[in-house]
C-alpha cells in the first residue's frame, strides 16, 4: 500500500513541465470531473441549498413569518439549553453510553467478522452470517417488548436468578442497569449488520498473503493478526472516524421507549431530550440550537480523529 | 493547496445557500399566488359571500367548495365516504374536500402546512394547540371567529353561553378566538370512573370504601384473603394507567385540585400551584404505602396500554379507572362503580375531570378561506344535537335506530367488524362537535350511567381549561414547565416507588422553588384574573 | 523435526477450529432465541403474549394476526411501491455513489480534499425539515416517488465507505498500468475497478436497498395520496392503533389494541421477508480471491 502511494506520488509530478502543473493536472482528468459533476450538484442543491435553515437556531422561529421573517434571538435558544436544570445529566450520559459504545460494541462486529473469516466450513459460516444479521430488521418496539418480557420480575432471567438464589431485579426501572441493558441490546441487534462491511473487507485481502504467513509457519492467530486484521484496517479507521462523527447523537426512539422516570437518572439522553422538549412541542429553533450544538462537538471531535489518523495510519478521510 | 480549496467550498456553499434561498423564497411567493388564482377560478366566489343565510338549510344557493385539512385515524375509512359528509353536503350545498393526514406525521405535516403557506380553507380535527393557535392567529393565518361565532353560529354561541367555561378557555389575551373546540356537556365522558371488584367485596364480606383509610383496609384484604379463591396469592389489589394517572386520580382525596390543565388549586380567586405541599406530601406518602405493600400494581410505572386493558379484562384485579366498560364486558357484572373516597382532612373530590371544552383547537378557519361566513355555518350544526347525531350515528335506520328520542346503533350495524370507525369521524377522537346525554347511548350505557351517578356530587363545580397565553408568556411557561414537570414526575415515581425517601421532601420543595414555581404560579394567576374577568 | 511441528500445528489448528466453532455457536443460540419469540409470538393468542405466557412456543395457537394483514388490500400495494421505489432507489443509488467515490478515490485528482470537506460537512449541517420541503415542493416532486428517491440519493456515509474501498483494495499500480495502455478513466471505471468491486458493491446494494425498503418518514411528509404510500407506512398505520388514545366507546378498541400487540410481530417477519430472502443472494459476492482471480484474467 505504502509503496503503491509513494509510486504515485513520483509519478505524477514528473510528467508534466514546470510552471503550469496544476492546470494540465485538472485537464488531463477532465473525466473524473465529469463523474463528480452530477453528485457533486445534488451535495449543493439538496444538502447546502437548504442549509440557510441553520439560522433558526439563532432565531425564534415562527412557521407563519417564514425562516427569513422570524425574529433574531441571538444565541437564547443556547443559553436555554446551558442553564437547564438537566444540562449536565443530559450531557454526561450521553457522552458515557457513546463512550461505552465505542470501547465495547465498535469492536464486536470486528471480531464477528473475524470469526465468520475463520470457519472452514462455508456452509456454517453461511449459516452463522445469515441469522446474525437478521434482529436488524426487528423494530425497536419490538426489541424493547422482548427486553421487557425477559427481564420483567416473572421473566426468565429473574427466574434463573431466583433458581440460583438470588433475589429478583426490576432490571429496567433501575438506573443502574438502564446502560447496559441499553449497549448489549445494541450489540445483540446490530453485530451482524454491522459486520458485513468487515466481511465484504475481509473477502478483498489477497489470499497470497495467507498462503506466505503459513509457510513462515504463522499460527492462525498470528495470521489473523498480522494479515486478516492489516487488510481492513484502513476500514476499521474510517468507521472509527465515521461514528466518533456521531459522538453525541443517540438513536431516540429506543431510549425513550426503554425510558421511564425510574432510571432517567442514567436514561435522560440530548437526542430524548430534544425530542420531548422541542420537537413534541414544535419549538423549531430550540431543536435547531441544540442540534447546532451536537454538530459542532461532533465536527471538532471528527477533525481531531481524522488529524490523528492522518498522522499515524495513513488512512484518513482528506 | 488544502487550504485554497477549503476557501473555495465556503464560498460555494454560501453562494448556494444564497441563491437557493432566494429561490424558495421565491417559490413562497408563487405558492400564494397560485392559491389566489385558484380562488378567481371558483365560480361563485363573489356571490357566494352575500348568499350565505342565517338559518335553514341550504347554506348557500350557489354551490361552493371547501378544502379542509384534517387528520385521519388507524380505524377510520376516507372522509368522502362517510355518511355524514354525504348527506351533509347535499344538505348544506356545501361540498368539503378533505386532504386526510394519517395519524402518524399528523403533527409535522400540520407544520409544514403553515410553514410553507399552502393554506387549506380550514383545519377539521387539527388539535392546534394553544400556542400555535396564537402564533398562527397573530400572524394573520387563522382568522378570528368571534363575531362569526356570534352571528352564524347559533348551537355554539348558545353553549358558550351556558358554559361561560368555553370562552374562557378560546379566547386569546388579545380577546380573540382563533380555533373552536370539542365540546363535551356529558359529565360522564369528562372524566374515568372507579371500577370496584364488587363479586370480591361481597365475598370478602366487605362494605364499598367511603375513605382513604378504608380503602386501605381493602385493598389489604384484597391482597390476603384470596378473593378470587385459586389458593394462590395472586390478585392485583388496584391498578391504573401508566405513569402519574394514579396521582391525578387520588388528589381529590387530599384537597388537590387540577384545575387550569395543571396541578392548580383556585380558592376564592387565588391561584395555588400544589406541587411540594404539605398536602401533595401526604398524598405522596400514601400512595408510597400502597406501593410498597403491594397492594399498588408493582408494574404501574412500566405497563403498555394494552396490558393495562388485559388487566381490565381478567377480573383478577380489585380497582381500576376507565371511562366506559367497554374493556371487561364479558365480565361486567362483576365490577361496580364508586364514589371518590374521603381524604385525612374529609376532601372528597372527583379531581381527574376534563373541562367542557374538552378537544382544544379542533376546527379553525385559515386567511385564504372566501366564505367563512359559510364555513361557520357548516360547522356550527355540529354543536346541535341533530348535527351531533348525523356526525355520530349516521342515517336513521342504516345505522341507528330512535328509542325514547335517542339514538343507539343498530344490532347489525354493531355486528360488523370495525364498521364505526369507517362510518363516523368521531372515532379516533377529536372531531368538532357537541357531545352531549343526546348522542352518548354508545359510550354512556346504563352501568357507565350508575357508575357516573357515583361520582357526580363530587365533581368539581366548574372546571377551567389550560389558559391561553400570548406568544411570549407561552414561551416562558414552556421553558419553566419544562424544567419543573420533568423534575416532578421523576421525583413524585421516586418518592411513590420508595427509591427517595421521604427525608429528601425538603430538597424537592427547594429545587422546585428554584426553578422558579413562584413565577409559574404568578403567570398562572394572571392568566386566570384575565379569564375571570 | 519439521513433522513434528507439523503435527503439533495440526492438533493446535484442530484446538482453534474446536474454539471458532463453539464460539460461533454460542453466538447462534443467543441470537436465535429472540427470534424463535418473535415467530412464536406472532402465533400466539394476544393475551398470552401480553401477560408473558410465551417465551419460547407459541401459546394459543392463533393466525389471527396474519389473516388480519393479508384481508388489508393496502398492504399489497404498499409491499408493490416498496418493491418499485426500493429498486429504482438503489440503482440510482448506486450510479451516484460510484460516480462520487470513484473520482475521489483517486490520489492524483487535484481538489480532492476539498471535494470531501465539502461533502464530509453535509454528515453535520442540515437546513431542516422546513428548507427541504420547501425545496422538493419547488421541484414538483412532492406527491410522487422522486421525493423518496432524489433527495437521498447519495448516503455520504456509504459514500465514504466505498471510496475507502477503492482506495486500498485496488491496487494503484494496476490503475496506472491501465493509463499507460491510453485507457480512459471512464472505461477504467467500467472494466476494471467495477469487476473489482463486487463485494463493496454488494454491501452498497444491501445498505441502501435496505434503508429504502425500511425507510418511513419522506413517504410521511411528501407523499398525500394514500395509493403511493409504501408498506412501511401502511404498517405503522396498523400499528399505531395500539399505541395512540382513543376516545372510549370506539366498537371493538380494545380488540383491535389487543390484536395490534401480536400484529407487530407478524408485521415484522411479513415486512423483512424480502430482504432476507435477498441477502443469499447478496452474500454470494463475498467471496475470497475475487480480486487474485480478475486480475490474473
Amino acid at each position: 500500500m505504502k509503496s503503491a502511494q509513494t509510486s504515485a506520488a513520483s509519478l505524477t509530478p514528473s510528467q508534466p513541465k514546470r510552471g503550469s502543473g496544476l492546470p494540465r493536472k485538472i485537464a488531463k482528468r477532465y473525466d473524473l470531473y465529469l463523474m463528480l459533476l452530477l453528485p457533486i450538484a445534488w451535495y449543493l442543491i439538496f444538502h447546502y441549498g437548504p442549509l440557510y435553515g441553520l439560522q433558526i437556531a439563532f432565531k425564534n422561529f415562527n412557521p407563519a413569518k417564514g425562516i427569513f421573517g422570524s425574529p433574531w434571538e441571538g444565541f437564547g435558544h443556547f443559553e436555554r439549553f446551558f442553564d437547564s436544570y438537566y444540562f449536565w445529566r443530559l450531557l454526561w450520559n450521553t457522552i458515557s453510553i457513546n463512550l461505552f459504545s465505542l470501547l465495547i460494541a465498535f469492536p464486536i462486529p470486528i471480531l464477528l467478522a473475524l470469526l465468520v473469516n475463520e470457519i472452514r466450513s462455508k456452509h456454517f459460516s453461511k449459516w452463522l452470517q445469515n441469522i446474525t444479521y437478521i434482529p436488524h430488521f426487528i423494530s425497536v418496539v419490538v426489541i424493547v417488548g422482548i427486553l421487557n418480557a425477559m427481564l420483567s420480575p416473572t421473566g426468565p432471567i429473574n427466574m434463573l436468578i431466583e433458581a440460583l438464589g438470588g433475589t429478583p431485579t426490576r432490571f429496567l426501572e433501575e438506573a443502574g442497569w438502564f446502560k447496559t441493558i441499553f449497549i448489549g441490546s445494541n450489540i445483540w441487534q446490530n453485530m451482524g449488520w454491522q459486520s458485513i462491511i468487515y466481511i465484504a473487507a475481509l473477502s478483498g485481502v489477497n489470499p497470497q498473503l495467507y498462503e506466505a504467513a503459513k509457510m513462515d509457519g504463522a499460527s492462525r492467530l498470528r495470521r489473523i493478526w498480522h494479515v486478516s486484521l492489516p487488510g481492513i484496517a484502513p476500514v476499521i479507521v474510517i468507521l472509527l472516524i465515521l461514528d466518533i462523527g456521531h459522538f453525541m447523537n443517540v438513536g431516540f426512539e429506543k431510549i425513550l421507549l426503554m425510558q421511564n422516570n425510574l432510571n432517567l437518572e442514567s436514561s435522560d439522553v440530548i437526542s430524548t431530550f430534544v425530542y420531548t422538549t422541542g420537537v413534541l412541542k414544535g419549538e423549531y429553533s430550540y431543536t435547531a440550537a441544540i442540534g447546532l450544538f451536537n454538530s459542532v462537538i461532533n465536527l471538532i471531535l471528527l477533525l481531531m480523529v481524522n488529524r490523528f489518523a492522518r498522522k499515524t495510519s495513513e488512512t484518513s478521510l482528506w | 493547496m488544502r487550504k485554497h480549496w477549503g476557501k473555495k467550498a465556503m464560498t460555494m456553499m454560501i453562494v448556494s445557500g444564497l441563491i437557493l434561498g432566494g429561490c424558495s423564497g421565491n417559490g413562497n411567493g408563487n405558492g400564494n399566488s397560485n392559491s389566489g388564482s385558484e380562488k378567481e377560478n371558483t365560480p361563485s366566489a363573489a356571490a357566494g359571500e352575500s348568499a350565505v343565510k342565517t338559518d335553514g338549510f341550504p347554506i348557500v344557493d350557489e354551490p361552493l367548495k371547501l378544502k379542509m385539512f384534517t387528520r385521519i385515524a388507524p380505524a377510520n375509512g376516507p372522509f368522502k365516504e362517510m355518511p355524514v359528509f354525504q348527506d351533509y353536503e347535499k344538505m348544506s350545498n356545501i361540498q368539503v374536500e378533505f386532504i386526510e393526514s394519517p395519524t402518524d406525521g399528523f403533527p409535522e405535516k400540520k407544520n409544514l402546512l403553515f410553514a410553507s403557506n399552502e393554506l387549506p380553507d380550514a383545519l377539521y380535527r387539527s388539535a392546534l394547540s394553544p400556542l400555535e393557535t396564537v402564533r398562527y392567529g397573530s400572524a394573520g393565518q387563522l382568522i378570528p371567529l368571534e363575531d362569526l361565532i356570534d352571528q352564524y353560529a347559533p348551537n355554539l354561541k348558545a353553549l358558550m353561553e351556558e358554559y361561560p367555561e368555553i370562552r374562557a378557555g378560546i379566547t386569546s389575551p388579545e380577546g380573540h378566538i382563533y380555533s373552536i373546540p370539542g365540546i363535551v356537556t356529558l359529565g360522564s365522558a369528562r372524566t374515568d370512573k372507579r371500577w370496584i371488584n364488587k363479586s370480591w367485596l361481597e365475598k370478602l364480606n366487605l362494605e364499598v370504601p367511603e375513605t382513604t383509610d378504608e380503602l386501605y383496609d381493602v385493598l389489604l384484604a384484597f391482597r390476603d384473603g384470596d378473593p378470587n379463591g385459586n389458593g394462590q396469592p395472586d390478585e392485583l389489589p388496584m391498578t391504573a394507567r401508566k405513569g402519574l394517572q394514579i396521582v391525578n386520580f387520588m388528589a381529590g382525596s387530599f384537597g388537590l385540585d387540577l384545575q387550569l390543565g395543571y396541578n392548580i388549586n383556585i380558592n376564592d380567586g387565588k391561584v395555588e400551584i400544589w406541587s411540594g405541599s404539605e398536602r401533595h406530601k401526604e398524598l405522596l406518602m400514601y400512595l408510597n404505602k400502597l406501593y410498597s405493600e403491594k397492594l399498588l400494581d408493582q408494574e404501574l410505572f412500566s405497563h403498555t396500554e394494552a396490558q393495562y386493558l388485559a388487566k381490565q379484562g381478567t377480573g383478577n384485579t380489585g380497582l381500576f379507572y376507565d371511562q366506559t366498560n367497554n374493556n371487561f364486558l364479558p365480565i361486567m357484572d362483576q365490577y361496580v362503580g364508586i364514589a371518590p373516597q374521603a381524604g385525612p382532612h374529609d376532601d372528597r373530590l372527583q379531581s381527574n375531570v376534563a373541562p367542557v371544552p374538552r378537544d382544544f383547537g379542533a376546527f379553525a378557519i385559515t386567511s385564504v378561506n372566501e366564505h367563512p361566513e359559510a364555513t361557520m355555518r357548516w360547522i356550527d350544526y355540529f354543536y346541535g344535537d341533530e348535527g351531533s347525531t348525523l356526525l355520530r350515528f349516521g342515517r336513521e335506520g342504516e345505522h341507528y335506530e330512535m328509542k325514547d328520542g335517542i339514538p343507539y346503533y343498530t344490532e347489525e350495524f354493531l355486528a360488523i367488524e370495525g364498521a364505526q370507525g369507517k362510518m363516523t369521524p368521531y372515532a379516533g377522537g377529536g372531531a368538532p362537535h357537541i357531545i352531549n346525554d343526546k348522542v352518548a347511548s354508545f359510550i354512556n350505557p346504563p352501568q357507565v350511567q350508575e357508575a357516573y351517578e357515583q361520582l357526580e356530587p363530587y365533581m368539581p363545580e366548574i372546571r377551567y381549561a389550560a389558559p391561553m397565553f400570548d406568544e411570549a408568556t407561552a414561551q416562558q411557561v414552556n421553558v419553566l414547565r419544562n424544567d419543573i414537570d420533568k423534575y416532578f414526575e421523576e421525583q413524585s415515581t421516586k418518592f411513590i416507588v420508595g427509591a427517595l425517601s421521604f427525608d429528601k421532601w425538603d430538597e424537592f420543595q427547594a429545587t422546585l422553588k428554584k426553578m422558579n414555581l413562584e413565577e409559574l404560579q404568578k403567570i398562572y394567576q394572571e392568566a386566570y384574573d384575565k379569564m375571570a374577568k | 523435526m519439521s513433522k513434528q511441528q507439523t503435527l503439533k500445528s495440526k492438533s493446535d489448528e484442530r484446538v482453534f477450529d474446536a474454539i471458532v466453532y463453539a464460539i460461533a455457536a454460542v453466538i447462534m443460540i443467543i441470537v436465535l432465541y429472540p427470534l424463535v419469540y418473535v415467530v412464536s409470538a406472532s402465533f400466539s393468542d394476544p393475551s398470552k403474549v401480553l401477560s408473558g405466557d410465551v417465551w419460547l412456543l407459541p401459546k394459543g395457537i392463533s393466525l389471527d394476526a396474519y389473516t388480519s394483514i393479508m384481508d388489508n388490500d393496502k398492504i399489497w400495494r404498499g409491499y408493490l411501491n416498496s418493491i418499485i421505489y426500493t429498486v429504482v432507489g438503489t440503482v440510482i443509488n448506486i450510479l451516484m455513489t460510484l460516480l462520487a467515490a470513484y473520482p475521489l478515490s483517486r490520489p492524483d485528482l487535484p481538489g480532492r480534499n476539498g471535494f470531501m470537506v465539502l461533502i464530509t460537512l453535509t454528515m453535520f449541517f442540515g437546513g431542516g425539515l422546513i428548507p427541504t420541503y420547501l425545496l422538493v415542493k419547488d421541484l414538483g416532486m412532492v406527491n410522487t416517488m422522486w421525493a423518496l428517491i432524489i433527495p437521498g440519493a447519495i448516503a455520504t456515509y456509504n459514500l465514504i465507505v466505498m471510496r475507502t474501498y477503492f482506495q486500498t483494495s485496488i491496487p494503484w499500480e494496476l490503475q496506472e498500468a491501465a493509463h499507460m495502455d491510453g485507457c480512459s478513466n471512464w472505461r477504467l471505471l467500467l472494466s476494471i475497478i467495477l469487476p473489482l468491486s463486487k463485494p463493496i458493491i454488494a454491501v452498497m446494494v444491501l445498505f441502501y436497498a435496505v434503508g429504502h425498503w425500511n425507510s418511513f418518514f419522506p413517504a410521511l411528509i411528501y407523499l398525500q395520496n394514500e395509493e403511493l404510500h409504501p408498506l412501511q407506512l401502511v404498517l405503522r398505520e396498523i400499528l399505531m392503533i395500539s399505541q395512540s388514545a382513543f376516545e372510549g366507546g370506539s366498537i371493538g378498541l380494545e380488540k383491535q389494541i389487543l390484536l395490534a400487540e401480536t400484529i407487530k410481530f407478524a408485521v415484522i417477519i411479513i415486512s423483512s421477508l424480502p430482504v432476507l430472502i435477498m441477502y443469499p443472494f447478496v452474500q454470494k459476492h463475498f467471496v475470497k480471491g475475487v480480486m487474485i482471480g480478475s486480475i490474473k484474467g
